[in-house]
């Protein structure tokens, strides 16, 4: 009591409470959670013993029967497509899009403001939005691909197998473009313009200056955002719900979509721990790239 | 000689200012010269309009007797050295000096042969595996000039290269820099707001102001003949000393107003009574003596002494600076004698601020009278 007193007297001791605080929330909000889902992996749970914490241990046994299922290989393959290709579709076009704003035109600033309507919009909202444009009969996607004659018959986006992982890409690529767009601009107003100066005086003409100086100065930004889309990719559920919900079988399910459909549609709540584990470790790592590539900025 | 750089009629517009007024400009091969004026002059505007980073509104611009008006900063061959240093912070040394070759696609080994050429003359050598951040400001900049040397560049064009190192370092740089033009014998453009770096440098001084060249010349010239007030007061350090005097009704006699009191000096040659005229006289060009010995006596204001030099202000309005060198004698509050060299005295019209030759540029000088403090009893 007279630590805590202190402390807003004379500011002593105000320091540890600052990192206390938000230690324990952290562990009890996320820790704590975390650790419970690793346990309950190793665990065998049902409806009987959700209430308990003491149940019985399998030890490996759920992780050896989640990768004798069948659909579970396809769905890892479907996470790490859904992951590769919302990374490169939303870095692509924000990288083109940070670019494009660079070159500071009138109203610029403004322009770029907006993409970040895009951003900013729940995926639920989202995803209702892309369930019209998707849609199969009525779809305005469908519509401009008939009419530029790109494909003949309408596309039933969603409910087509071939089809349906693509549907919810194309949406999170849009979700997700302007931020990788904000982030990229950030990046490329930290390089200093005498650089370009001296590269245009030394020889370079535009596409060289930007392997030569561009991208090498971007290489931090552009790793802490490969790291942060991991990141957000692998957490995209709203989407998923909103589109597919994972079907047509399974044909559109990724890992987050399916460990919350074992745990709260099948009950099967130690399977879902289990696929979470493995997720974590993949965000983990992604975790570690990006602490990587923001400390190691490269700067004047 | 050939001219290796010409500017005939440049304009420069940003809009509605005006930041290059008709420049002319031409520039011999080998020779070494230094824009010089105050900030926002457009001394810098010329440089980069020179590199082709801005693009002139009208007027001709000829490099090695090429019309470069629309030629691209990369086609146009000259070296610049940023006043930032602007190297590649994610390269190496020897990446920075070899980063021109490699991109004009000169063979690895032919480039890291000639940067360590380079760096042997520079002093880098053993440096080339740094990267900048890793460098002091001295070594950054020697980088710098080390990357524009490489290249054998049709000019080297310098922009403020010394103004972010401390000031030993710069008198130091500034006689390796003239050493380099030396040896190199390129053609040299450098920017500076240090009229002593211009006047030790360069052959060629050309002093701007607002967008025009005042005046341009071999340096002591313009020290010893400013055309205008502008580039006596730039020009020399400290500055000159100016009075605003009358031409008396004799026109051949100028009357010097300090305030309370006048002092009387005999011109050489005649001139329209009643012109407001101002008379500047450099500090190094006054000298101390005995009270009542001199062109006029005034009472002693400030005294600075760097030991080597004696810096003297007067109690008058306006102030006169006067340098002796050595300690002197003089005191805070004495009457000193000061004795005026008549052939060092400049004239300029207060309206337009043009030198007045004289002829022969003598100037003579009445008996002494005393000038006295402001306030004091005269």
């Amino acid at each position: 009591m007279k630590r805590i007193l202190s402390s807003v007297t004379d500011g002593k001791g105000f320091d540890v409470g600052l990192v206390v605080l938000p230690l324990a929330f952290l562990f009890v909000m996320s820790g704590l959670p975390l650790v419970y889902n690793v346990v309950m992996s190793f665990q065998e749970v049902d409806m009987f013993s959700l209430g308990s914490f003491a149940r019985p241990f399998v030890g490996f046994r759920n992780y050896v029967d989640l990768f004798s299922q069948p659909e579970t290989r396809p769905i890892l393959f479907n996470t790490a497509l859904f992951v590769v290709a919302s990374i490169a579709g939303q870095f692509a076009i924000g990288f083109g899009l940070a670019l494009f704003f660079w070159t500071n035109f009138p109203g610029a600033s403004w322009l770029r403001g907006l993409f970040l309507v895009s951003w900013v919009m729940p995926g639920l909202v989202v995803g209702a939005i892309w369930n019209w444009i998707l849609s199969g009969d009525f779809g305005v996607l469908n519509f401009l691909l008939r009419e530029t004659g790109v494909i003949d018959g309408n596309i039933f986006w969603r409910s087509d197998p071939n089809y349906s992982l693509w549907a919810v890409i194309i949406a999170n690529i849009w979700l997700g473009t302007s931020f990788n767009m904000i982030l990229l601009s950030v990046g490329l107003s930290g390089i200093p313009k005498d650089l370009y100066e001296a590269a245009e005086l030394d020889g370079a003409n535009a596409p060289q200056r930007f392997w030569t100086i561009t991208l090498p100065m971007m290489r931090s930004t552009i790793g802490a955002i490969i790291a942060l889309g991991l990141i957000f990719t692998l957490q995209q559920f709203d989407l998923f719900a909103a589109i597919t919900s994972g079907g047509p079988n399974n044909t559109s399910n990724v890992t987050q979509y399916w460990a919350w459909d074992l745990s709260f549609r099948q009950y099967d709540f130690a399977k879902g721990a289990t696929i979470s584990v493995i997720m974590i470790v993949f965000v983990m790592f992604a975790s570690v790239v990006y602490v990587r590539s923001t400390r190691h900025e490269v700067r004047g | 000689m050939t001219l290796q750089i010409e500017l005939n009629g440049v304009n420069k517009f940003y809009g509605a200012f005006h930041a290059l007024k008709d420049i002319n400009l031409a520039i011999e091969e080998g020779t070494f010269v230094a824009l010089v004026g105050p900030s926002g002059c457009g001394k810098s505007t010329l440089l980069r309009s020179l590199a082709g980073l801005e693009k002139i509104s009208t007027g001709q611009m000829k490099i090695a007797g090429a019309l470069m008006n629309d030629v691209p900063p990369r086609k146009r061959d000259v070296a610049m050295v940023f006043q930032s240093y602007a190297l590649y912070p994610h390269m190496t040394v020897e990446e920075n000096l070899t980063y021109s070759l490699r991109i004009r696609g000169v063979k690895k080994a032919e480039a890291r042969k000639a940067a360590e050429e380079v760096a042997a003359t520079t002093g880098l050598s053993h440096l080339m595996k740094r990267y900048p951040r890793e460098l002091s400001g001295g070594q950054r900049q020697r980088v710098a000039m080390s990357r524009a040397i490489i290249r054998h560049p049709k000019a080297f064009l310098f922009d403020e290269p010394l103004s972010n190192l401390d000031a030993a370092l710069r008198v130091h740089m500034r006689k390796e820099i003239r050493a380099l033009h030396d040896r190199l014998k390129a053609t040299s453009v450098y920017v500076t707001h240090d009229q002593i770096e211009a006047m030790t440098m360069a052959d060629h001084v050309v002093v701007m102001r607002d967008g025009i060249i005042e005046q341009q010349g071999r340096p002591l010239d313009l020290y010893d003949r400013p055309a205008n007030k502008f580039v006596a007061g730039f020009i020399g350090s400290p500055a000159m000393n100016f009075i605003s005097a009358t031409v008396a009704e004799d026109g051949t006699h100028i009357v010097l107003d300090f305030g309370k009191t006048q002092a009387k000096l005999a011109l050489g040659s005649r001139l329209a009574s009643g012109t407001s005229v101002t008379a500047g006289i450099r500090p190094e060009h006054i000298k101390v003596v005995a009270e009542g010995q001199g062109a006029f006596d005034v009472p002693v204001g400030i005294v600075e002494s760097t030991g080597s030099a004696t810096y003297i202000t007067s109690a008058t309005t306006p102030e006169l600076t006067i340098v002796e060198t050595g300690r002197g004698g003089a005191r805070s509050g004495e009457i000193i004698g000061l004795a005026i060299d008549p052939a060092q005295l400049h004239l300029f019209d207060t309206a337009t601020g043009k030198r007045i030759e004289s002829e022969n540029g003598r100037v003579g000088i009445e008996p002494p009278i005393h000038l006295h403090l402001a306030g004091h009893a005269s």
